[in-house]
């Protein structure tokens, strides 16, 4: 038999099981982006909002590497990725500093309290 | 072997984010999401994405963690809990979304299933590959780019947003 059939014949290791299918990355990924959406939805305090927003970036992050991987687009989920995850730090960043700001202006990061922007 | 490590880090990322949720006080839900990010970084290189993962863990558990923590420590006092009675609305909305959400992606996995691409068993080191494409003209070198710019926006921005406001004399 040529190696040309061979190399067909042969299934990769890695396809087969939980790790080889993009149904278990995915199941994954709902379950991470619903965990952050109950953070935003139930939690008064501002940082628990920013916490869920992290956790529903890393759910879009894992469906792209995800896709990527198992659709076949090269190394463009990753790199989309990698540029999500530097937006993330970029606006963590940034918030930490508006929250410090509400702390000192209102005493206190309830977001059901901070509802003026001038003094 | 690949399974196995997909499942542990699968069950490190939901069970951190579940505990960083539900979980009454905020330093232990902060420590909660470190857990659930490593989690993510270790689902990366099931995935085969080596360079990102190693990026996950440096950013995030090592950068965006920290910067949570201090927040923490510079403005909450007290412990919260979740008052299931006071969201009793939020629970079916979270469902619904969620039962969507997995109907969408399941549809959109059985399309992509049709002319899918089997990934090949060893995965390839993708560090070499990434660092060309983020300088190619062709491919990521605007984004790239356009990012350094934001990142020095956002260095200027954050000390001037955090800076104490001067009282005037």
């Amino acid at each position: 038999m040529p190696d040309v059939e061979l190399g067909v014949l042969v299934q990769p290791a890695a396809a087969t099981g939980l790790a080889g299918s993009l149904t278990s990355y995915l199941f994954v990924s709902a379950l991470l982006f619903l965990c952050g959406l109950a953070a935003i939805l139930t939690r008064r305090n501002v940082l628990y909002v920013l916490m869920g927003v992290e956790l529903i970036l890393n759910a879009a992050n894992l469906n792209f590497v995800a896709f990527g991987r198992f659709g076949g687009y090269g190394l463009d989920g990753q790199l989309t990725a990698i540029f999500v995850i530097l937006l993330a730090a970029a606006e963590a960043a940034i918030a930490l500093a508006i929250v410090l700001r509400i702390f000192n202006d209102f005493g206190s990061i309830d977001v059901t309290r901070t509802d003026s922007l001038r003094d | 072997m690949l399974d196995f490590m997909f499942v542990t880090f699968a069950a490190l990322t939901v069970f951190g984010a579940l505990t960083m949720v539900f979980h009454r006080s905020i330093v232990h839900s902060v420590f909660a999401l470190v857990a659930a990010l490593f989690g993510v970084a270790g689902l990366y290189w099931t995935l085969g994405a080596d360079f990102l993962g190693a990026t996950q863990i440096l950013l995030y558990v090592g950068g965006v963690t920290v910067l949570l923590l201090f927040a923490v420590m510079l403005t909450t006092r007290e412990t919260t809990r979740v008052s299931l009675a006071r969201n009793a609305l939020m629970a079916p909305i979270v469902g619904w979304l969620g039962v969507t959400l997995w109907q969408a992606y399941t549809g959109v996995a059985v399309v992509l299933g049709a002319g899918g691409v089997t990934p090949s068993a060893e995965p390839e080191p993708t560090t070499n590959a990434i660092g060309t494409a983020l300088l190619e003209r062709d491919a990521y070198l605007l984004p790239f780019e356009a990012v350094s710019v934001l990142l020095l926006v956002v260095l200027v921005g954050a000390v001037v947003v955090a800076r104490r406001r001067q009282e005037p004399a």
